[in-house]
C-alpha cells in the first residue's frame, strides 16, 4: 500500500490537467531560457528556467518535473536555434528529476506546505542534484556522444551546475516560500484595527 | 410533440471542496430546438448547472449528485464526458485557452484527432464547421493573428460537429467588445435558427444577449431557480434588481419615467415593442429639467501632443493629441487593435513615442525613467494575479517604497493612508489568496496609489464582472476619485461603464484619436460608433422611436441617473 | 512576439517543408545518431554540405540565421582552444598515438598535426550538428514534431505537451514582458549598471511569482476545454496537420532507413569493436 503510493507520487496523475501543466512548464521553460536571462556581465547570463521543472515537481511529482525540463530544453533549442544538445538536455532532465522530488519529503505547494526543514532538504538535493547531472551524467555523454576531453567538459558542465544552485537557491527557496504562502489556506480572518 | 432534451429532477450537486451544495433541487426541462437564457449573478449556480450538463462536474471537479438528470434520454450520473460530449458542445468563457490547436484548421480539428478519425475524413468535415462561421479563410491563421472575437467563432465550429444537438455557451460576451458582442448574439441566432440546434446561453449581460430572441429565461440565485419563462414576464417582474442583474437601459429609462410596464408590448425586444402606451410619460420626463452636470476644470496634468509611435513599421498611433485635467474621469475606447492599450504603455513609459511628446504637470516626460514615470502615473494591468507578488496585503502596498528605499516612518505613513483610501486597512495582514478578486483589484490600485500619482490608469478594471462586482469596483473608483482628486483614466470597451461612471470618452480607431468628447456625445454620434466598433445603447433606439434627439436624451438620461446615484430617486424626481 | 521564434507555425512551401512530420522526425533521429557515432571527416563533411545545401534549399531568413551561426562557431572555438590549452597534445591518442609538432611555443605548448586534424575534425562534428538541428527546426511544424513523435510510439500525451507548449509560449513571453514592465513601473532595476547583481537576482523574484501564478492558472481552463471535446478518450488518435505520404516521402524513407542499418553497422564495427585508433587519420 504504501510503496504503491510511493510510486504514484514519482509518477505523478497523468491527466488532462498533469499534461497540461507540463506543456505550460515546458513553455516557460523555454521562454525564461531564450528570454529570461540575468545578465552577468554583457554577454553572459545567468538563467532561471531551471525553476520551473523545481515548481512543476512540487505540484505534480518529479516524473512530471523531468518531463518537463527535457521537453522545455528541446523546446528552448528549438526557438533558440542553438542545436540539439542532447548532452545538456539528459543532464537537465536528471537534475529536473532530482529536484523535482519535493512531494516525496512532505513539500506540498499546492497545500501551503513549505517549512523550513523542506527548505534545507531542497538545498541539499539541488546541490546532489547538479553535482550528480552535470558532475557525472553530461560529462560522460558529452564524452560518448561528442568526444570530448573529459578535463574541460567536466569543468564546463560544473560550471553551469553551480550557476544552477546559484538561481536554484537564491531564486527558487523564496519563490517556493512564496507560492505555498498564495496557496496556504487560511482560518480565523480577522479585520484589525 | 415535443421532446425533453435535458431533464433535471430534483437535482443537487455539491463540490467534495465545499460544505454545503451549490445547487438545490433544480427542476428543469429544456425541449429541442429551444433557445434558452440561463442568467444569474456569479455565485448563483449557472455555470455550475452548465458544467454539470456537459459533464465536466463531476469529471473534472468532483462532487456528489443528487436526483437525476437526463440528456437526450441518457442518466449523467452513470455517463462518462465522452459519452455526453457526443451530444452537447460547449463554448467556454475564455476563447484563448479553448483555443488548443496551432491553426485554425487544427484547433477545429481537435475532437476529431481524438476520435481517430483518418485525415482525409477530417479535412471536409473542418471544411464545413469553418464554414458555418465564416472563418474558412482563416485556417492556415495562428492564434495570434486572431481577434477574440474570431477565436470564439473558431471555438465554435470545434464543438458543431454534425451529431451535436445541444450547444452550451458559457458566457459568450464576456470577452468581447460592443459590436463584436452584437455580431455574436446574431451568429448564435443564426445557428440556432439553421441547425435546429438546442441552444443554451450562460450569461449576466442580459440586455446584450436580448439582442435577439430567446424563448426562454431561467434565472437562477444561490444554487436555485426563481424565474423560469419568456423575457418578457422578467423584465416586467422587478427581480432582476432584486438578484443584482443589470436591466437593459431602456427599461430603466421607462421606469424612471414612471412608466407602468405590462408584458403585452413586446417589451423584450426594444426594436419592434409597442411604445405607444409609454411614449406620452418618456415625452414628458424628457421635458423635466435635470440639472446638468458639469465639471470644474482642474489645472492640466497631462499632455499628449501629437503623438505618434510604431511597431516595427506598422504605424499604431497616428499624430495623437488631447489633456487631462485633474481630477477627470476618462474613458479610453475602442475595438481591439485600435491603440489604446499602446497608447496606456507610451503613457506609462514603457514605449515612447516615435514622434510628439507627453508632458506630465508640463514636464517633457522623456526626462524621466520608467520608474520615474511610476511615481506620477500608474498603470494598473487587467489581470491582478500578474501583478501580486507578496503574500501578505501590506507588504504588496508597500513594495515600491521599499524597491525605492524609503524611510520605515514615512512607508508606514503612506501605506496606512493608501490602505485607508483603500478601504483594506483593516485587512492589513491578511494573505492576498484569502481575498476577492475585486479586492485583489483594490489591492493592486493601492499598490500603484501608495506613490502618490497624479493619474492612474486601469486597463479594463471590470473584465469578466458580474454587475453586482463591477458596480462594487467602479463605486470604490468613483469613491477616490470624489473623496481624493484621483485622476482616473479607463481604458474599456465596456460603454455601460463610461455613460455611468465617465465625464469624456476618448475614442480611438485604426490608431487614430475620432472622439474626444462628454460621453452622451460619442453616444449619439453614428460615425464615430461605426469607426470604433462601439454599439448604439438601447436608449438611442428608444430616443429615435419616440422622435426625440437621442444626444439631448442621452444626456438627459446620464444626468438624470447620477442624481440618483448621489441623492436617491425621491430627490431627483 | 510569435515572429521571434525561430520555429514556423505554420507549414512553409519547399520540398523540405512539404515532407511529413514523421519522415522529418525520423530523418532528424536517424542523422542525429550518424553525427553522434562519427568521428570521421569522410562521413561528417558530406552531411555538412548536404545540409547547407538542404538548408539553402528552404530560402530562409538569413539575417536571423547567420547570428546563430557566428554565435556557435566562436563558442566551438573558444571550446576547442580551451581543449588545447589543457593538453595541447589531445590528438595524439584520437590518431593512433603518434605527434607531429609543427610549432612549439614554450614547454609544453605545441601545435602538433594530430591536435589539429582532431580539433578541427571536433568543430565540424559541431557545426554539422548545428547545420542539420537548424534544417530540421526552420523545415517543421510543433504539431509536426507531435505527429512525428507519434509516429515513433512516443504515448501520444507526451507529444501533447510538445504542441500544446508551442501554443502557449508567446502568450506567456507576453505575460512575461507585461509583469516585467509592471515590476519596474514599480521599482525594480534591471539594469545591470544601476543595480548589482545580488540584488537584481533577488528582485528577479518580483517577476517570477506572479509570471508562474498567472500562467499555471490557465490550466484549468485549457484541460476543461480539452476534456469537453474527448481528449484522452481513447487509445489512438490523428493528427489534421500531418500529410499524406508523397512520393519524396517514400524516397525519404528508404534514404533514413538504409542510413540506419549503415549506423548499426558503423557502430558495432568502428565503435564496439576495438580500433588501432580512436578516429580515421589519413596521415598517420
Amino acid at each position: 500500500m504504501k510503496k504503491e503510493s510511493t510510486l504514484k507520487t514519482i509518477l505523478g496523475v497523468w491527466n488532462t490537467k498533469t499534461v497540461i501543466a507540463m506543456a505550460i512548464g515546458a513553455a516557460l521553460f523555454g521562454v525564461l531560457m531564450n528570454f529570461g536571462g540575468i545578465t552577468i556581465f554583457t554577454n553572459t547570463k545567468l538563467t532561471t528556467a531551471m525553476i520551473i521543472p523545481v515548481i512543476v515537481g512540487s505540484m505534480f511529482g518529479p516524473v512530471p518535473a523531468l518531463v518537463t525540463c527535457t521537453v522545455g530544453n528541446t523546446i528552448a533549442d528549438l526557438i533558440g536555434g542553438w542545436g540539439f544538445w542532447f548532452d545538456w538536455s539528459i543532464g537537465n532532465g536528471v537534475l529536473g528529476f532530482i529536484v523535482g522530488l519535493l512531494p516525496l519529503y512532505g513539500a506540498k505547494i499546492n497545500d501551503g506546505i513549505f517549512k523550513l526543514r523542506h527548505a534545507v532538504i531542497y538545498v541539499i538535493a539541488c546541490v546532489i542534484g547538479n553535482a550528480f547531472a552535470f558532475g557525472v551524467v553530461t560529462p560522460i555523454l558529452t564524452t560518448v556522444f561528442y568526444g570530448g576531453e573529459l578535463n574541460v567538459t567536466f569543468v564546463q558542465s560544473l560550471t553551469g551546475g553551480i550557476a544552477n544552485v546559484l538561481v536554484l537557491t537564491v531564486i527558487g527557496i523564496p519563490i517556493l516560500f512564496a507560492l505555498a504562502k498564495r496557496n496556504a489556506r487560511n482560518t480565523n480572518l480577522t479585520l484589525d484595527k | 410533440m415535443k421532446k425533453p432534451i435535458i431533464e433535471f429532477k430534483d437535482f443537487g450537486f455539491q463540490y467534495k471542496s465545499q460544505r454545503e451544495a451549490t445547487l438545490h433541487n433544480i427542476n428543469l426541462t429544456v425541449y429541442e430546438g429551444e433557445k434558452v437564457l440561463i442568467l444569474g449573478p456569479s455565485g448563483s449556480g449557472k455555470s455550475t448547472l452548465a458544467n454539470c450538463i456537459n459533464g465536466l462536474n463531476p469529471f473534472s471537479y468532483e462532487g456528489k449528485i443528487t436526483g437525476s438528470l437526463k440528456i437526450a434520454g441518457m442518466e449523467t450520473k452513470d455517463a462518462s464526458i465522452f459519452a455526453i460530449s457526443k451530444n452537447v458542445g460547449t463554448v467556454l468563457q475564455d476563447s484563448d485557452a479553448q483555443f488548443v490547436g496551432l491553426s485554425v484548421g487544427e484547433d477545429i480539428a481537435f475532437a476529431l484527432e481524438n476520435e481517430s478519425v483518418p485525415r482525409q475524413k477530417m479535412i471536409p468535415k473542418v471544411l464545413k464547421a469553418s464554414k458555418i462561421v465564416e472563418m474558412e479563410k482563416y485556417l492556415l491563421h495562428v492564434p495570434y493573428e486572431l481577434s477574440g472575437g474570431q477565436k470564439q467563432k473558431v471555438s465554435l465550429a470545434g464543438v458543431i460537429h454534425d451529431e451535436v444537438r445541444l450547444l452550451i455557451f458559457d458566457e459568450p460576451l464576456a470577452a468581447l467588445d460592443p459590436k463584436t458582442g452584437m455580431y455574436a448574439v446574431d451568429l448564435i441566432d443564426r445557428i440556432h435558427r439553421e441547425s435546429n440546434k438546442t441552444v443554451l446561453i450562460i450569461e449576466h449581460r442580459l440586455e446584450d444577449v436580448l439582442y435577439r430572441h430567446v424563448d426562454r429565461i431561467v434565472l437562477m440565485n444561490e444554487g436555485n431557480i426563481v424565474f423560469d419563462d419568456v423575457p418578457d414576464k422578467l423584465l416586467v417582474s422587478g427581480l432582476l434588481s432584486r438578484y443584482g442583474i443589470r436591466e437593459p437601459l431602456y427599461i430603466t429609462a421607462l421606469r424612471y419615467a414612471g412608466c407602468e410596464l405590462t408584458e403585452d408590448t413586446g417589451i423584450a425586444d426594444v426594436y419592434h415593442m409597442n411604445l405607444e402606451p409609454y411614449r406620452e410619460k418618456l415625452l414628458e420626463k424628457e421635458k423635466m429639467k435635470v440639472e446638468r452636470y458639469e465639471q470644474e476644470p482642474g489645472e492640466e496634468i497631462l499632455r499628449v501632443s501629437e503623438v505618434s509611435f510604431a511597431y516595427g513599421r506598422e504605424e499604431v498611433l497616428k499624430n495623437v493629441s488631447f489633456t487631462i485635467r485633474k481630477g477627470e474621469k476618462v474613458s479610453v475606447v475602442g475595438k481591439n487593435g485600435a491603440g489604446k492599450s499602446t497608447m496606456a504603455k507610451l503613457l506609462s513609459g514603457i514605449h515612447r513615442p516615435a514622434k510628439g511628446n507627453i508632458y506630465i504637470k508640463g514636464e517633457d516626460y522623456r526626462n524621466y525613467s520608467i520608474k520615474e514615470i511610476g511615481e506620477r502615473i500608474g498603470y494598473v494591468m487587467q489581470n491582478p494575479n500578474q501583478m501580486i507578488v507578496k503574500d501578505i496585503i501590506r507588504e504588496e502596498v508597500e513594495l515600491a517604497l521599499i524597491l525605492r528605499g524609503k524611510s520605515r516612518e514615512e512607508m508606514d505613513d503612506k501605506v496606512k493612508k493608501t490602505l485607508q483610501m483603500c478601504g483594506l486597512y483593516g485587512m492589513r495582514n491578511w494573505p492576498v489568496s484569502a481575498v476577492s478578486y475585486g479586492q485583489k483589484k483594490r489591492i493592486t490600485i493601492a499598490s500603484m496609489l501608495v506613490l502618490e500619482p497624479e493619474i492612474i490608469i486601469l486597463d479594463e478594471p471590470t473584465a469578466g464582472q458580474d454587475y453586482y462586482h463591477y458596480t462594487e469596483i467602479m463605486n470604490f473608483l468613483d469613491d477616490l476619485n470624489r473623496k481624493y482628486g484621483i485622476t482616473i483614466l479607463f481604458i474599456t470597451h465596456d460603454m455601460h461603464l463610461a455613460i455611468e461612471y465617465t465625464d469624456r470618452a476618448i475614442v480611438f480607431s485604426e490608431g487614430e484619436l475620432v472622439a474626444d468628447s462628454p460621453v452622451y456625445k460619442v453616444l449619439s454620434d453614428d460615425k464615430v460608433i461605426e469607426k470604433a466598433n462601439l454599439k448604439q445603447t438601447s436608449l438611442y433606439e428608444l430616443a429615435h422611436r419616440i422622435g426625440s434627439d437621442p444626444e439631448n436624451y442621452i444626456e438627459q438620461f446620464i444626468a438624470y441617473e447620477r442624481m440618483i446615484k448621489e441623492n436617491g430617486r425621491s430627490t431627483a424626481d | 512576439m510569435a515572429g521571434q521564434l525561430l520555429i514556423n507555425l505554420i507549414p512553409g512551401e519547399t520540398t523540405l517543408h512539404k515532407l511529413t512530420g514523421t519522415t522529418k522526425v525520423r530523418f532528424f533521429i536517424v542523422l542525429l545518431v550518424f553525427i553522434i557515432m562519427s568521428f570521421d571527416i569522410r562521413l561528417l563533411l558530406p552531411l555538412c554540405i548536404l545540409g547547407i545545401v538542404g538548408l539553402l534549399s528552404m530560402k530562409p531568413n538569413w539575417k536571423v540565421i547567420k547570428y546563430f551561426f557566428i554565435i556557435t562557431g566562436v563558442m566551438n572555438l573558444i571550446n576547442i582552444f580551451l581543449f588545447w590549452l589543457v593538453d595541447p597534445d589531445c590528438g595524439a591518442i584520437w590518431c593512433g598515438g603518434g605527434s607531429t609538432v609543427l610549432y612549439q611555443f614554450s614547454g609544453r605548448f605545441i601545435i602538433t598535426a594530430e591536435s589539429i586534424w582532431y580539433l578541427s575534425v571536433r568543430f565540424l562534428k559541431m557545426m554539422t550538428s548545428l547545420v542539420i538541428s537548424m534544417v530540421f527546426i526552420l523545415s517543421i511544424t510543433p504539431s509536426e514534431i507531435a505527429a512525428g513523435l507519434y509516429s515513433i510510439k512516443v504515448p501520444y500525451k507526451i507529444c501533447t505537451i510538445f504542441s500544446m507548449a508551442f501554443r502557449y509560449i508567446p502568450d506567456i513571453a507576453r505575460d512575461f514582458d507585461n509583469i516585467k514592465i509592471s515590476m519596474q513601473v514599480r521599482g525594480v532595476e534591471l539594469d545591470s549598471k544601476k543595480a548589482s547583481f545580488m540584488t537584481r537576482i533577488k528582485q528577479y523574484v518580483l517577476i517570477l511569482v506572479p509570471l508562474i501564478i498567472s500562467s499555471f492558472d490557465r490550466v484549468g481552463n485549457i484541460a476543461n476545454a480539452m476534456d469537453l471535446r474527448g481528449y484522452g478518450k481513447g487509445k489512438t488518435r490523428t493528427y489534421y496537420s500531418e500529410r499524406e505520404e508523397q512520393k519524396a516521402d517514400k524516397a525519404a524513407k528508404i534514404l533514413y532507413c538504409g542510413l540506419f542499418l549503415f549506423c548499426i553497422y558503423w557502430i558495432i564495427t568502428k565503435n564496439i569493436m576495438p580500433q588501432p585508433s580512436k578516429m580515421w587519420y589519413p596521415f598517420s
